[in-house]
């Protein structure tokens, strides 16, 4: 089974340390046991959704906030760019602009 | 996977140490200073204009490294100052031990070379006025070569670990360097600080969404207020510009790896550090005056930063890489590190120590990290590195005003 890790028990994250095929089961490793089904092929080094997300929450790896949901993200869904987004150094989003 | 293996990227690391003898490498004494790595005679350009001579020369003698300049011709003020003793800097180096200095006219050169004298050791001078540039690559291949002969009569002796500085850079990075290699040069970092030498970590805008972290491991105050406000510079200047700094951090091989956010990245990268306090915040390229973890603010691209520690006097640089940057430095011999199983098969002729271990045999941070510091050792005392047996060293030195 495709493995994935997860570094902090509050994560909602986990990263892949093999390639896997959408409706392949990961086994999950580290801060939390147990297994996702992916809902995507999802590559080598991405993250998979561990724990559901509504549009704007924070998205949690190593236990610290690495950026917002832009929709909600579902469990064993891929979770990168296309559902997630910075809240730092914003300038595109700074007032006036 | 076990879990011990894990917990380094951010959990604690018992360190065991006081235990061993002094750790020594093999190095160049110098007259001043700490001991080199190298013992290369540095051809360096004064300006941007004596580059195709510099390298002529350093081409045309064995012992010899190029060390050539973008611009400082048409700089002024402490803009010039700046890029005077940015090269000044890497002369200085203790990987350095001698320099040929190839100007254009007399004053810009001598106002490197005064900078260079106070560390002892030679420093000769060229200049493509009047006579151009063949005059001027004969007369600089004549006295290199005379240079590295005298050089190569120094011989390696036992030195103080303590003596090493070592800069800590990733490059190329996705999610396998912070559960990886960066945390395995993070033990490396506190092997060192621990047996009294000193590591470097910069990159300010990879600090954007992990700074709180490591400005608690601030040892007072000011060290905190002033490794706070270089990070807040950084981000000022992305809103400043109006922009979503998501286009170049992450960069689009660091997303291709997985990493998503600049805030992902930045946890990552803040593994390369270690579990040492923060003795001090450095300007570019600025020489730490104590031992111990420091931070230098400076830009992030690997060719740019590794310049900045070259100059600042690293002798050694430990580069974490994920998706594979082969990139080194001119000055200052560089440990590419890398646990992407992927990498490490495609880019393998680039990369000099393999930390996919932890993923694929379940071994600890720890003992990778004790392994590298074994490597680092040997790289200091003669080890060759890829970057070093395939020529891919560059120099570059940040700007950060324009020219008259």
């Amino acid at each position: 089974m495709p493995r994935c890790i997860v570094l902090h028990p509050t994560d909602n994250v986990a990263t892949l340390i093999d390639t896997a095929r959408a409706g392949e089961d990961c086994t999950l490793q580290g801060e939390r046991q147990g297994a996702v089904r992916l809902l995507q092929d999802v590559a080598f080094g991405h993250k998979v959704c561990i724990t559901e997300v509504p549009r704007g929450g924070e998205i949690l790896k190593y236990g610290q906030v690495i950026g917002r949901a832009t929709q909600s993200i579902t469990v064993g869904e891929h979770a990168h760019v296309q559902n997630i987004d910075s809240a730092r150094a914003r300038g595109d989003l700074a007032e006036g602009r | 996977m076990s879990r011990t293996s894990i917990r380094p990227v951010l959990g604690a690391i018992s360190l065991k140490v006081g235990k061993n003898m002094a750790k020594t490498f093999l190095g160049y004494r110098r007259a001043q200073g700490r001991a080199g790595v190298r013992n290369w005679i540095a051809v360096i350009s004064v300006m941007d204009n004596c580059n195709p001579v510099t390298r002529a020369i350093s081409q045309a003698v064995a012992g010899t490294i190029p060390v050539t300049a973008m611009f400082v011709r048409g700089q002024f003020g402490a803009d010039l100052e700046f890029a005077l003793g940015a090269l000044a800097g890497m002369g200085r180096n203790p990987n350095i031990g001698g320099v040929l200095l190839v100007g254009l006219e007399p004053e810009s050169t001598e106002a490197v070379a005064s900078l260079i004298r106070p560390t002892g050791k030679p420093v000769e001078r060229v200049h493509l006025q009047p006579d151009g540039t063949i005059e001027c690559i004969a007369r600089g291949t004549r006295l290199a070569a005379r240079m590295a002969l005298q050089a190569s009569q120094a011989r390696r002796e036992s030195c103080p670990i303590s003596d090493l500085t070592i800069g800590l850079e990733c490059g190329g990075s996705d999610t396998t360097s912070g559960l990886s290699c960066n945390p395995a040069i993070g033990r490396m970092a506190d092997r060192l600080v621990a047996d009294g030498g000193t590591v470097i970590i910069s990159e300010t805008s990879e600090f954007i969404g992990a700074e709180h972290l490591f400005a608690a491991r601030a040892i007072d105050e000011q060290v905190k207020r002033d490794f706070l406000a270089a990070v807040k510079r950084m981000e000022d200047l992305a809103v400043g510009r109006g922009v979503n700094m998501r286009d170049s951090q992450p960069a689009p091989d660091n997303k291709r790896g997985g990493l998503t956010t600049v805030e992902e990245k930045a946890l990552g990268a803040l593994a390369k550090a270690g579990k040492s306090p923060l003795v001090g915040v450095l300007g570019y390229g600025q020489p730490p005056v104590r031992q111990g973890l420091h931070f230098m603010d400076a830009p992030s691209a690997a060719v740019e930063n590794l310049t900045a520690f070259a100059i600042s006097g690293c002798q050694l640089n430990c580069f974490g890489t994920g998706v594979g940057n082969p990139i080194g430095n001119m000055v200052s011999p560089t440990l590419k590190i890398c646990g992407n199983t992927n990498t490490l098969q495609s880019m393998r002729d680039n990369l000099d120590f393999d930390v996919s271990a932890v993923f694929e045999s379940s071994a600890s941070i720890a003992d990778l990290g004790d392994q590298l510091y074994e490597r680092v050792t040997d790289v200091a005392s003669g080890t060759l590195v890829t970057s070093e047996l395939l020529n891919v060293r560059e120099t570059a030195v940040s700007r950060f005003e324009r020219s008259l």
